[in-house]
């Protein structure tokens, strides 16, 4: 598949003026993440992993996303607000999680890591939009949990990655160096090129 | 990663710095009674004329590296960009060719290049104006504070400018008195020269309003100079007898005032996020440190109208 950023690596900069030890350390850190569980139990890991699969779907498994949630669960690193009809960050994921794959249980028989493709996301739809609902769920709303805590985490942690940062032509943390040329159409020359407009398949890339 | 020029910048830089200083001094320690003794009395035109090629050196020297740096921001995206670079290296050549020429009468090089220096800053005026007019928005606040400055080029027009009349003041014939476009050379020259500097002050008190004025010192470039064009002014048109020492003196303030200004923006610029180590980012983004010693220049030239005015009767 042609890159909408021939040959960037956001990671080319990691020694040069643009970023400074403490933003060599915070990379390096969400680099060194091993796609496995230390927060969530294995059936938890399982659920959660399919999830992250019908959310992004990934053609080679670049980031792992399963494996950065559960790190922000395991550091409790909360948004520093949240919906009261939410619990607390890990509470809502253990709930949401159970409830999940008691879902698919339920109309399967199946877990819901072990559902086809086309069942786990006609799953997810019904989550998104709230048609979830079972004592597993202990009042909190699917729908709820689907944007704020589905959807918000999985995507934050996808985007977090470096690797996601060259799919989009993302500098990353602009610390200390940040930008100079700030006008249409021009560029630093530590920013990513675009592909030529016409190289790169809209529908594709 | 083109980063092959940038070691060079933090060079031109300290020359700026250094420059600035030694001619500062050097205007501060120059006595006028120097100019009547040693036996053969120095024309007074020559005196002044030798003078504005040192204004126009140093304004020259401010415009060179802060076009230097702007333009190499800007990618050097219209080939025309080059032009003040060129303009400004030729002009502070013939300044110091100048500096050095005690001889009466308009040199053939300089004369042009200097005329050449004030058309290609009119020019480059109107190219900046018409490239804010371009920007979407046109004429607001926001292309007038981020698009291409409007007083840089006029520095550059300013020099030549400066240039030119001191090439007239060389060519001046004797016993006659000495005249530019057809006004008297000491009276056309205050009056360019404080315009010179409301202008100059103009666009510092824009650039510093788009700074908020974090620092009280943002003030000064606003209040000294236009204070030295309006004691230069009234001077001029007064024509007094004795010689006025507040001018003379507030004149010299804003020549200390250009200086200083420069050190203040190091300072500015070690502020930026990661201070000089991250270089290659604040010296860009951060205050310009070329720039101040326009006023120097500019308060330069109008000491030497000053000197004019008072050593020949009817300039």
């Amino acid at each position: 598949m042609p890159e909408r950023y021939p040959g960037y690596d956001v990671m080319s900069k990691r020694d040069t003026p643009s970023w400074n030890d403490a933003t060599r350390r915070v990379i390096d850190a969400r680099l060194a993440i091993v796609d496995a569980p230390t927060f969530l139990n294995e059936q938890e890991w399982l659920t959660l992993r399919a999830i992250c699969d019908g959310i992004v779907p990934q053609r080679e498994a670049k980031v792992p996303i399963a494996a950065m949630v559960d790190r922000k669960l395991e550091e409790d690193y909360r948004d520093g607000y949240r919906d009261a009809r939410l619990p607390p960050l890990r509470e809502a994921w253990r709930r949401g999680l159970a409830a999940v794959d008691a879902a698919a249980r339920a109309r399967q028989g199946v877990a819901f890591h072990q559902l086809t493709a086309s069942a786990r996301d006609a799953l997810l739809k019904d989550m998104q939009e709230g048609k979830l609902d079972g004592a597993e769920w202990d009042g909190m709303p699917s729908a709820l949990f689907f944007r704020e805590r589905v959807a918000h985490d999985i995507l934050a942690a996808y985007y977090a990655h470096p690797a996601a940062w060259n799919e989009m032509g993302f500098g990353g943390p602009a610390a200390p160096r940040g930008y100079v040329r700030m006008y249409f159409n021009r560029r630093d020359p530590w920013e990513a090129a675009e592909a030529p407009a016409g190289s790169v398949d809209e529908t594709t890339a | 990663m083109s980063l092959g020029q940038r070691p060079g910048l933090a060079l031109f830089d300290a020359l700026a710095v250094v420059g600035a200083a030694s001619a500062t001094a050097f205007a501060l320690r120059r006595r006028p009674a120097a100019r009547a003794g040693r036996g053969q009395a120095r024309d007074a035109t020559v005196t002044a004329a030798r003078r504005l090629n040192r204004a126009a050196a140093l304004i020259a020297t401010s415009t060179l590296l802060d076009s230097g740096v702007e333009h190499y921001r800007g990618n050097f995206h219209n080939k025309a960009m080059i032009t003040p670079l060129v303009v400004s290296a030729l002009t502070l050549a013939v300044s110091a060719h100048g500096l050095r020429d005690k001889r009466k009468f308009a040199h053939r090089v300089r004369d042009p290049v200097y005329a050449a220096a004030a058309v290609t800053g009119l020019v480059g005026t109107g190219f900046h104006i018409y490239n804010i007019g371009k920007r979407p928005g046109g004429f607001c606040w926001q292309n007038l504070f981020y698009g291409s400055p409007l007083g840089a080029p006029a520095a550059v027009a300013l020099a030549g400018l400066l240039g030119y009349y001191s090439e007239r003041l060389r060519g001046s014939k004797g016993g006659t008195a000495p005249r530019v476009f057809g006004l008297p050379a000491g009276r056309a020259l205050a009056a360019l020269t404080a315009a010179g500097l409301v202008a100059t002050s103009a666009e510092a008190g824009l650039l510093h309003f788009r700074g908020a004025y974090h620092d009280p010192f943002m003030f000064v470039p606003v209040t000294v100079p236009p204070i030295a064009a309006a004691l230069l002014s009234e001077t001029a048109a007064t024509h007094p007898r004795k010689p006025r020492r507040l001018t003379r003196w507030w004149l010299r303030l804003t020549a200390l005032v250009g200086f200083l200004g420069a050190g203040f923006h190091v300072f500015g610029v070690g502020r930026g996020m990661g201070g000089w180590r991250n270089w290659s980012q604040n010296i860009l983004n951060g205050p310009p440190i070329p720039a101040p010693p326009s006023f120097t220049g500019l308060a330069l030239a109008g000491l030497a109208a000053l000197g004019l005015i008072e050593e020949h009767p009817r300039a």
